[in-house]
This record gives structure tokens, sequence and C-alpha cells, in this order.
């Protein structure tokens, strides 16, 4: 090496992320002072791994999706950023949290990309890369987080060099609620549930339909509102679900129902961790965080404390590979790496392991 | 004039609440009768002053009941009725009338309460105010019969039945009275309870 | 949080009427709002908490929730009430309408009083030095055990212990103890230990639920008062000592404290 990349004007990374059924491959570009760079996304490419209406992703599957995929999405991230091997610093990957065999998929292709092009390794927290990533798309620069995806909901503040957790779910993510309970529906997983849940609810809302709301201190849980919602669904679909006016309800009014709840729940833990540590600024981020209600809701709820809200687009929100080159530029930055006999990766993985060098 | 004008906090001038306190009432029957035939002329809360602990009880009681007149919420026929009920520590209705209202026979002392909500701020000024007051006792005075007395803890305390209250309020065998040996404490601390009972009728 | 956003929040209606003196916001916090004002006479404190409409939520479902949380914690203080346990009594409530009078709790919070006395010791960050007289302080985590036992004891656990939602009323009449030159800070620890704010409390007689409780206490008390973190001890003997069934509690809080944030957690 011998080389300070503190002193490198430009530094670029390449960034792989697969731990659900999302494969990205990102390259960024960080310039100035390392301390705070700023940053362009040179290519932000993604393949996802769509299962049948009424099924979930299996991990074998999303394996084999990803590996199917790596070199085409790689080759593409590298053409639509424009640059040679030569010019890369470093290969960014996520080490977790996340599913045991597509995430072992992409560290083994990262792996052999940077055995091949002989690059450093740098292992990234996927929960960081959201939050590094949203705080350098919106400018959010001391927010509370809700991190909400298929398998994460968290509320995040950050402290003393860590990314705390302050909430989160006490069983199932949120993103894993909807998720099955679109299953239960058969509503189509292309693009994503989630998204497909939003387009029907819009269309219901004549009645709210009682859920469990379940909100602990800054703890939730939604696994006793996907029984319910997954009870109503086979209520309705034998005709035999009324609505509290007498009616019988539909599947449109199922799902307004349930975003209704669960968005209300996540904003008010959100709500409650802005009281606490003090701070009028919420980012919202993962893939549940595309979500328009969710965004409206926080909005509202942010305009009340005299605050504003932040939130990106689906190119950042959901699963890339951008986040993962750029949270872990920010940390090759400050002399991390991760050795290539190190270079595992791991189903758990907890937001408040990191050790947040680039941050005061 | 034995009729006492009551301020309460948080009740805004245009509603005026007036009480008197009478011992040894010789006319209950015919005061019920006027109840029971909704006599417009007897719009009044008359309460057994045996089921009553203190002032500050009845005042909890009146306060809630104005509260919801103010609010239009109340549960029950008028805000007069719903003093009564204010008393329980549930929504039964009968029960409440039974307990804290007049009852012929039984009834010795009477709190009687008169509410009056003034559409106007006009109507809510000194010299009208001491009208209404007076036309007010006038009837009062010359329907009850009984000995007019001063609505003092000290003279309600004569009159509280406390095996009674002790029932209507859930307060026997309870662990924070019976550990107190002082009256004056215990007196204060079923008062407490009761208005707390109060406070979450129903829930 | 600031006193200044006051303005751009409309105080619940109850509160638009008149009284002797005018209500004052005392917390703001995401939960709701403390006012302290009178009950029914001029003479008569209390504490009012106001749970507003939130703008984000479906109003049918924000009117249950606040019905449901403000039903529950009045239920909560009056169960702890009947028991003897130490918190305020409700004065009046309009569910509906999301207000609840309160007894006013005189005194100070306890983290006040903690960091009052802890504050006149020589150097910033240090433990209390070996030697010192630290009985006041000592018998203050007696007193918050106690209450807590009692609590549990009725089978409510608070869920938000902190020395914040604790508070140090005076003991009527005076007080006896306290040397010379050490008066004011020995009164700093001084009174009964009230415990307040039960909008997060529930009924439950689970040993889980009760250690959770006293690990967030733990937590807390570590975070605000470090340097008396020692003490904590005392507090869980005098805790097992008021209630019975404290053993067992204390062996799941061991189990708590291994778990601690290790929750298991999958991307």
């Amino acid at each position: 090496m011998g080389l300070d990349i503190t002193k490198k004007k430009r530094r670029i990374a390449l960034g792989c992320e697969g731990s659900a059924n999302k494969l990205g491959i990102g390259v960024i570009l960080h310039e100035g002072d390392a301390a705070a760079p700023t940053s362009t996304v040179l290519s932000n490419v993604r393949h996802t791994f769509v299962s049948p209406p009424g099924t979930g992703f299996l991990p074998k599957d999303t394996a084999h999706h990803h590996r199917a995929f790596f070199v085409r999405v790689a080759k593409q991230a590298l053409a639509d950023a424009g640059i040679r091997i030569a010019d890369i610093d470093c290969i960014c990957y996520t080490r977790g949290p996340g599913m045991g065999a597509p995430l072992a998929s992409v560290a083994v292709a990262a792996r052999t990309l940077a055995l091949l092009w002989g690059k450093e390794l740098v292992g990234v927290n996927h929960c960081v890369g959201h939050i590094e990533m949203g705080r350098a798309i919106t400018g959010a620069d001391h927010p509370v987080v809700l991190y909400v995806s298929g398998g994460n909901t968290q509320v995040i503040a950050y402290a003393e060099q860590r990314y705390r957790i302050f909430g989160e779910t006490l069983d199932i993510a949120v993103g894993n609620c909807l998720d099955r309970f679109a299953r239960a529906l058969a509503i189509s997983n292309d693009p994503a549930p989630g998204y497909n849940i939003e387009q029907l609810a819009k269309k219901g809302g004549r009645v709210l339909l009682d859920l469990p709301y379940a909100v602990k201190g800054m703890d939730c849980s939604f696994s006793g509102i996907l029984t319910r919602v997954e009870e109503l669904a086979a209520q309705m679909k034998a005709n035999g679900g009324k609505g509290p006016d007498g009616e019988p309800f539909t599947g449109a009014d199922l799902c307004f129902s349930l975003q209704e709840t669960v968005y209300a729940m996540l904003v008010e833990i959100t709500e409650r961790a802005m009281a606490h540590v003090g701070s009028n600024q919420v980012l919202i981020v993962g893939g549940v965080g595309c979500n328009e209600r969710l965004q409206e809701m926080m909005a509202l709820m942010a305009a009340d404390r005299g605050g504003s809200v932040f939130a990106t687009d689906e190119r950042f929100c959901i699963d890339n590979g951008i986040m993962i080159a750029h949270a872990g530029l920010l940390a090759y930055e400050t002399g991390f790496r991760t050795p290539i006999e190190d270079s595992t990766c791991t189903q758990r993985f907890r937001t408040d392991e990191v050790l947040v060098k680039w941050r005061k | 004039m034995a009729l006492e004008k009551l301020n309460l906090e948080h009740i805004p001038p245009t509603c005026q609440i007036y009480a008197a306190f009478f011992r040894d009432v010789s006319n209950c029957e015919f005061l019920h009768t006027q109840l029971l035939s909704r006599n417009s002329e007897f719009e009044y809360a008359f309460i057994d002053a045996s089921s009553v602990i203190s002032r500050l009880h009845l005042l909890a009681a009146v306060y809630s009941a104005a509260n919801m007149l103010l609010d239009g919420t109340l549960r029950t026929p008028n805000v007069h009725s719903e003093i009564v009920v204010s008393l329980n520590t549930n929504n039964n209705i009968a029960d409440a009338y039974r307990r804290w209202g007049i009852t012929p026979g039984k009834t010795k002392d009477l709190i009687v309460v008169k509410v009056v909500l003034s559409s106007s701020t006009a109507q809510v000024e000194a010299s009208t105010q001491a009208q209404t007051q007076e036309a007010i006792w006038d009837h009062i005075q010359q329907h009850v019969k009984g000995t007019p007395t001063p609505l003092t803890d000290a003279e309600l305390a004569q009159t509280t039945e406390w095996p009674k209250v002790r029932k209507y309020y859930r307060l026997n065998g309870v662990p924070s009275l019976e550990r107190l040996a002082d009256e004056q404490e215990q007196r204060q601390q079923s008062e407490s309870l009761a208005i707390m009972g109060m406070a979450l009728r129903g829930l | 949080m600031a006193a200044a956003d006051d303005a751009q929040f409309p105080p619940p209606k109850v509160l638009t009427y008149p009284a002797s003196t005018p209500p004052t916001l005392i917390t703001q916090g995401a939960e709701g709002r403390l006012y302290k004002t009178t009950h029914l006479t001029r003479d008569r404190p209390c504490a009012l908490k106001y749970r507003p409409p939130k703008p984000y939520r479906h109003p049918i479902l924000d009117a249950r929730l606040t019905k449901a949380r403000l039903s529950s914690e009045a239920k909560v203080l009056e169960r702890c009430w009947r028991e003897g346990v130490p918190v305020p009594a409700v004065y009046a409530m309009d569910p509906a309408a999301g207000w609840m009078m309160m007894e006013w709790i005189e005194g100070i919070p306890v983290r006040v009083g903690i960091n009052q006395w802890l504050g006149e010791r020589p150097e910033e960050g240090a433990e209390i030095p070996e030697g010192a007289d630290e009985t006041p302080l000592v018998d203050l985590m007696k007193r918050i055990g106690a209450a807590i036992g009692a609590l549990h004891k009725t089978g409510v656990v608070h869920g938000d212990l902190t020395t914040s939602n604790m508070m140090l009323r005076p003991v009527q009449g005076g007080q006896a103890n306290g040397g010379a030159g050490n008066e004011g800070k020995t009164r700093a620890v001084e009174g009964d230990v009230v415990l307040i704010d039960f909008g997060l409390a529930t009924q439950s007689m689970s040993d889980e639920d009760r250690a959770v409780d006293l690990y967030v206490l733990e937590r807390a008390f570590a975070s605000t008062h470090p340097r008396a973190e020692r003490l904590f001890a005392t507090l869980l003997e005098s805790y097992k000592s008021t209630f019975k069934k404290a053993s067992s509690v204390l062996i799941k809080l061991e189990d708590v404290r291994m778990r601690g944030r290790k929750r298991s957690m999958l991307g």
C-alpha cells in the first residue's frame, strides 16, 4: 500500500449488497477532506429476485439468483460508472445482517473481485449502510433514524461513536409482516408486496378494522397484528367478514387498516425516541421507507414537533450496492480493513456493534 | 340566605352553581313525587347527605356533571341527574338514585344543588345573578321543609353514615385505610378513594 | 420540547375555563403534556395530564388509543392507591377528551435530589470516596427499593422507571436528622418517595416483566448517576426485603442483564 488514503483527493469504492432478494452493486466517489467528504454516486445497479404471488423468497433460490446475476450486474455497474479497475480503492460487501445463503454468495463474489484485482476488502453492516446513505442523500445531520425493511425495524440515534438502538421490534419486522400479509391475499410481489399493498390501500378506507396495536415504550411488535389480518383475510375469503359498519369489508379495507395501524405504531415509537434524545429530525431508511403513507404520517408528526422528515426514493431506500460502497468507504477512510481471512458474513449483526469512527 | 353559590375551578361564569343543606327534612315524599312527575319547577339535584363524606366529595360530583353539561356529553337527562349519577362508581342510574338520591321514609338530611347555564354573558352580570340566586332560594325554602344548615365539612361529618359509604365505595378491607390509626387521616383517605372511584366511573 | 412551542399547542378545552391561577405547562413529552392547575378549589393544586390528538393517526384509532391509555393509567393508579403504594391520586378525568387530573406531588424529582447531594462532592466523575458519610443517600436507595417492591406486590409494573419518574415529597412536620453543615445536602435526599408517570404501566405478575422494570431503572440509574451506580445494590436489597417474591425476580434480572440488548435479529 504505502499510500495514505486520507491524502488522496479522489477515493472510489465498489459496493456489493445481497442480504435479501435484491442484488445491488454500486460505485461511489468521495472527494475532498476524508473527515467530511463530498459523495457522488457513479453507478447504482440492482436486480431483484421476484417470487410468484403467494410465496416468499427462499434463501436457496435467492442465493442462486445472486450468483447467476453477479457478473452481469457488476459489469453494468463498472460501465455506468465509467471508471477503470485501477481507479477502485476498495471492494465493500455486506457482512450482515441478512439471510445466510444470499449473504454468503455475495461475500464470495466480493472476495473473488478483491483477490482478482488486488484490492482491499471492507465488510459493512447493512443497517449502517442504509443510515449513512440516507444521511448523505438527504443532508440530515443528526436525525433519529427509523430503519424499516423486510428484516429490520429499529429506531436508532447516534451517540458516542455508535448508532444506538432505542427501540425495535420484539418479534418480526414490519416489512415481514407486510410481505406475509400480501401472501395471504395473494398480492403480487412485483415490484414489491409493500408497494402493491399501498396501491390497494388507496382504494380502501371505508372502514378502519380493529387490529391489535402493540407498542411498549420504544419497542413494538407485529406478530399479533399479522395473525389478526390473516384471520380477517380468511374470513373475507369465506364471505364471513363484516366491518364495524356491518358491511362486508374488502381486501382494500384490510390493506388500509393494516397500513394505518402499523405505520401509526412506527411513528409513535419514533416520536418517543425524538423526545428522548431531543432531536426534531427524522430520517426514514429501508425498503418500507418508500411507503408514501408512512412518509406522510411521519411528516405530520415531525411538523407537530416543529421538525422535519427526511426520506429517500426507491433508488436508495430499497437495498442497493451504493450504500454499502458509501458506508464501506467512510470506514476505509478511517483505516478500517477486513482482511481476506476474516471476510466472513453473519446473519446476526447488530447496528450498535459497529464503531462509527468517522463521526464525532 | 342559606343558598350558597359554589365557585369551582375551571367552571366558566356562565355556569352558576348553587347549593343548600337541610337537616331533618320532613317532606321527602313530596319532593320525591315532584322528581318522579318530572315537574319542571323542581329541577334540582336532591342528594341524601348520609352518603356524602365531605364538601370536597360533593364538589367533585358537581364538577364532573357541570363539565359534561358544558361539553354536551351528559349521559343522563339533565345536569341534576348527572350530579347524582356522578357520585356513583358505576353507570347504573337506578343504583345511583337509590344510594344518593332522595328516598321517602329514609332520607333525613338533604343537599340541594341547582345548576344554571346562561346562554349569554348579559345574564352573568352580578345584579342578574343576585336575582337568580334569590329566586332559587325562595323556591327551595318554600318547598323543602327542614332546617337550613351551613354546607361545611363539620356539619356534613355529623350526617355521614360510614357503613353505607364504605360499602358504596368498596372501602372495606382496603389496605391503605386499614393501616391508618388516626380517624382524621382515615376520613381523608376515604374521601380520596371515593373521589377516585367517581373519577374512574364505569372504567 | 422547548416551552416556546407552547403557543402552537392549544390547551385542552377543560383548561380554557377560568381558574384562580392560570394553568402552567410543566412538561411536553411525546406522550402528552403535563400542566399544573387546580381542582375544584383554589387551594387544591393538581397535575393535569393531556394526551392531545395525534394528527398523523387515523381519528378512530387515535380516539381508541387515547381513551384506552388514560383509562388504563387511571386504573393502575387507583389500584396502587388502594394498596397503599405511594402514587398520585386521581381527581377527575375525561378519557374521551384525553385528560386526567391528578394529585399534585410537592417536592423535587429523585434525580435532582441525588444530583444535588452528589454535586457537593469534590471531584467530578469520581465515585463517592470511601468513608464518606453516605447514609442519607443509602437511606434514599432503600426507600426507592421499598416503593418499587410495594408496587410490584400489587401486580403493577411501571414500564418506565427512572429517577425522573419518582418524586421526593417533603415529610410533613419537618425532619429531625441532618448534622451541622450537612443540612442542605442531607435535605436534598430526604422525603417520601412517590412514583409518578404511569403512562406506560401495565398490570402484570410475571417475573420477567418485573425484572425488566428493574433493569430499565438500573440502566437509567447508571447513565444518570454514574457516581452512585454502586449503591444500586442497596436498592435491590431493600426491594427484596419488601417484596416476598423478589428472589425469583432478581434471578430473572440476571437473565435480563445477560440478554441485555442482544436480541437476535435477522437482516
